[in-house]
């Protein structure tokens, strides 16, 4: 495992050299120490983060070296311990050290460390510099060591916050994308899960990874993620959303065509049925590639609960992702036009209702949903102490005045929370959002043309899913184009024995999933042997 | 052409929809009176013949579209006005099917909204879906089709439900003899609408497994002339040959008989969804065989262009084809099987095949 995280690692620095040769002439290390620490600190303008540590080596303490790191960013004690102390300390280093001139004796015989490199150009120790690691300079020598000694404070990983599940692991993701990588290692225990570094953003220099299973994923599609990657040319990549909407197929699309989570349970599934993680340093949001329809459907439990659970829960989270999109516009659609299809009691009850309501339908629909949309969004980004407050105002003002004042009909506030909560109900927020966007499109052709206009929106939505691809599969795979031994796990989830094949449009070559035979068959003789333990007991 | 693939099942589900696009809603063979049912599976058999015909020409040239078969065939003057012709056909039923789908819609539900509005509406729905190529066309199939399978089953069981089926109204079996029953079935469900499977001459191209053409094309023709044999006996055995036949859409009658426990009734959604989803692709397929040839004929580089003038085309035609629906229909029923569907649909295919035999005969001789 450690010689792929070596190989890649040492890819990603050759790339940076390469990129930094490319921007501007490359700056050899001095031999002279304090101009080393003169050019660093004017490069870096005095930052007074940056700690200039000068110590004398050797046993007359003639050697001038300085060991250079960032505060906050690196774990102090381990150089305390591991760098300044012994290289104070070995007092026989002195004549080697002289003699050869080289920094291949101090990664020998000084530095208790694991990761060390040696760097001679300087802008390539500037950025290891900024990425929390240390450099030790020493006079008399034309090149610097480069210590991995990153660290620093970061959140505790904690349960996730968005993608609840009742049954299965309580970790999520937290900012730094190497504990975020070293979680789905410590699921998928195998050398063939491959990762890939590189750095992304001209000014940040963010950490971006690639994860992916070997000789599961496909190959084309590892390179088009890789190919699309490099293509970024931003100043910053804060948010995994960046590379999200650089990346994605197609941009004119309220659909998302990259999964993002934060559990790794579900990188891992997802990695083993052949997709690639996009892991980002800052943010605890991992993507997933590619990422099709049905995929927003699915939530963890449905994997660990039993499969006639899952299929109806399933059937329940597509009805409600129609009813979010449809609730309002059918409504509106009946009161306004089809009238004669609405059951004769109930018509009579909404037409009552509807009688002292001064606004035509569409626009009373409209008010309450952009109402509804409103608190929403308050509640979202409302301190905890007084997000109450926005439940009783809501509840109160907007549901009971609003009616007792008959600017709407109770009908309609039946219709918009109904819609509102089936919203909630989809498990991935990206498509939800999507909904409540679409809902709106939905209802004015409702309003226009009734269920006629309603049937062409949807006949449009279906072509437009239709039309999507990520990284070159279809989004409505496999429904459409229908695969039948992967449409087990859409609508319906097949039991796990019944699982014989990854996805076939992603996964490559090595497709068969399960051994024969994984039907679970309990003993035939079971009563028998029932009966002979009773025996035995009576016996005694 | 495009570079486009579609999978065997994608084929039978676009032939599907498209074959009970909008048969499923006319009263289809009503001439024959109860034995309408066994005209429809006649017509289905005979367009099975219809079928071996273009796949023989398929199977000569499996991988270019007609456009270009027949100027190979017949030279290369001939082949492209003839081509030409093909196009204009395609534009007009296309148009036809169009007209018929507003008229109804208007019928039945807007009937202060302009047959205009109605039309460009669909059109500007066609035009997208078109524009996106076959296969998303056939995408969109795949999953439209589940859905009316859906709406079909449910529909029947409420029907059952309802209590209102009386099979006895579908007997006597071939009153007057077998001569009524293959005189309506030569004369119009040949035509209308199993000899319209020609368009599937400019698809059949992008099938990416040709072997299975002629079994997928059969077990189509299949589904939908016993489906449509089923949905046209349910018709007459709810309402009775006489209402069957005065009633303009005999499927919406039907539907709407539906009552269930004084809740489920007035189900009219139903058609609509039928009518729309089925009137859509309908002309979706049509446009896009009059898109694709075009393109192909004249060396269009990008077809996706061509998809706005033809569409603005196929919505003027439907509007100006007939001044009214009686004449619509009058045209539909007595002019154009015999002028046009007759001559476009079976004499120049046959003829087509046969020359090709004989220049391929000759190409073996040699």
């Amino acid at each position: 495992m450690r010689s792929i995280f070596k190989r890649n690692k040492k890819k990603s620095s050759s790339k940076d050299r390469q990129e930094d040769s490319q921007g501007q002439s490359k700056q050899p290390i001095n031999a002279s120490l304090s101009a080393n620490l003169d050019v660093i600190k004017q490069k870096t303008g005095n930052s007074s983060d940056i700690v200039f540590r000068t110590l004398k080596m050797g046993r007359h303490s003639e050697i001038k070296a300085a060991v250079v790191y960032v505060k906050g960013m690196v774990d102090s004690q381990a150089i305390h311990d591991f760098l300044i102390e012994s290289m104070m300390n070995n007092r026989d280093l002195h004549e080697k050290l002289i003699r050869e001139k080289t920094m291949a004796v101090i990664t020998e015989e000084v530095v208790a460390f694991g990761g060390i490199k040696p760097v001679s150009g300087l802008d390539e120790l500037l950025s290891s510099l900024m990425s929390g690691e240390t450099a030790i300079l020493v006079d008399g020598i034309s090149e610097a060591l480069i210590a991995s000694t990153r660290a620093g404070d970061k959140r505790s990983i904690q349960e996730p916050t968005t993608q609840l599940a009742i049954r299965g692991s309580k970790e999520s993701f937290i900012e730094s994308s190497e504990t975020n990588i070293a979680m789905v290692r410590r699921i998928i225990n195998n050398p063939n899960l491959w990762v890939e570094s590189m750095k992304l953003g001209k000014v940040t220099k963010t950490d971006v990874s690639i994860m992916y299973v070997n000789g599961i994923a496909k190959d084309e599609i590892i390179k088009e993620v890789r190919q699309r990657l490099k293509k970024i040319n931003l100043d910053g990549i804060l948010e995994s959303g960046y590379i999200e909407q650089l990346i994605e197929d197609q941009t004119m699309t309220t659909f998302p065509t990259l999964y993002h989570t934060e559990r790794p349970d579900v990188v891992a599934g997802n990695l083993l049925e052949g997709r690639v993680a996009i892991f980002v340093n800052g943010t605890p949001f991992v993507l997933l590639a590619p990422a099709v329809f049905i995929q927003f459907f699915q939530s963890v439990d449905d994997y660990y609960a039993r499969f006639d659970i899952a299929t109806a829960i399933r059937f329940l989270r597509i009805f409600t992702f129609f009813i979010s999109i449809l609730g309002p516009a059918v409504y509106i659609a009946a009161t306004t036009f089809h009238q004669e299809m609405i059951p004769t009691g109930l018509l009579i009850i909404v037409a009552a209702q509807r009688e002292s309501v001064p606004f035509p339908a569409f626009v009373e629909a409209v008010i309450m949903e952009i109402i509804f949309e409103i608190l929403r969004e308050a509640g979202v980004r409302m301190p905890k102490a007084i997000g109450s407050t926005i439940s009783i105002v809501g509840a109160l003002v907007i549901g009971q005045a609003a009616v007792q004042a008959g600017i709407v009909s109770p009908a309609m506030v039946i219709i918009v929370s109904i819609t509102a909560i089936a919203n909630f109900a989809t498990p991935s927020v990206a498509i939800a959002i999507s909904a409540r966007l679409i809902r709106f499109l939905f209802m004015v052709s409702a309003a226009t043309f009734g269920f006629y206009g309603i049937i062409l929106a949807l006949i449009v939505l279906t072509v437009h899913l239709c039309s999507l691809r990520s990284f070159g599969i279809p989004y409505m795979s496999p429904l459409a184009p229908f695969i039948p031994t992967n449409a087990g796990d859409t609508i319906v989830r097949k039991p796990w024995w019944m699982f014989k094949e990854r996805p076939r449009l992603m996964a490559a070559g090595n497709n068969v999933r399960s051994g024969e035979n994984q039907q679970p068959q309990p003993p035939e003789d079971r009563e028998i042997k029932m009966n002979a333990g009773k025996g035995e007991r009576n016996e005694s | 052409m495009e570079k486009a693939k579609i999978s065997a099942y994608q084929l039978f589900v676009l032939i599907v929809l498209f074959e009970l696009g909008s048969a499923l809603l006319l009263p289809l063979a009503i001439e024959a009176k109860q034995d309408a049912w066994l005209a429809i599976l006649i017509g289905m058999a005979g367009g099975c013949c219809l079928f071996f015909i273009y796949y023989g020409l398929y199977h000569y040239y499996p991988d270019i579209l007609p456009t270009e078969y027949t100027q190979k065939i017949i030279g290369k003057f001939l082949g492209r006005i003839l081509s030409f012709l093909y196009i204009l056909y395609f534009m007009y039923l296309a148009a036809r099917v169009l007209r018929d789908f507003g008229e109804m819609l208007l019928i039945f539900a807007y009937s202060e909204t302009p047959l205009f509005v109605t039309n460009s509406l669909l059109i500007i729905v066609i035009i997208y879906t078109v524009r996106k190529g076959i296969e998303v066309l056939a995408r969109t199939g795949e999953l439209l089709f589940v859905f009316i399978g859906l709406l079909a089953v449910s529909g029947f069981l409420l029907i059952t439900l309802s209590g209102v089926i009386q099979v006895t109204n579908l007997q006597p079996v071939l009153e007057n003899g077998m001569l009524p029953v293959v005189k309506t079935a030569i004369t119009q469900t040949l035509y209308i609408p199993f000899g319209e499977i020609i368009v599937f001459a400019m698809i059949i191209p992008y099938l990416n497994r040709p072997e299975k053409l002629k079994r997928t094309g059969l077990y189509a023709l299949g589904v939908s002339g016993f489906s449509l044999a089923l949905v046209m006996a349910m018709n007459i055995s709810v309402l009775g040959v006489s209402l069957t036949a005065r009633s303009q859409f005999p499927l919406l009658s039907t539907i709407q008989t539906i009552q269930v426990e004084q809740f489920l009734e007035r189900l009219d959604v139903y058609f609509m969804l039928t009518l729309v989803i089925g009137g859509f692709f309908k002309i979706a397929v049509f446009s896009y065989a009059a898109v694709t040839g075009a393109a192909n004929l004249f060396n269009v580089k990008e077809p996706s262009r061509l998809v706005y003038p033809i569409g603005v085309v196929i919505l003027l035609i439907s509007m100006i084809i007939a001044s009214s629906f009686s004449e619509h229909i009058e045209e539909g029923v007595k002019v154009i099987p015999l002028y046009v569907h007759l001559p476009f649909q079976i004499i120049i295919p046959t003829l087509l095949l046969f020359a090709a035999y004989l220049k391929n005969r000759n190409k073996n001789l040699n």
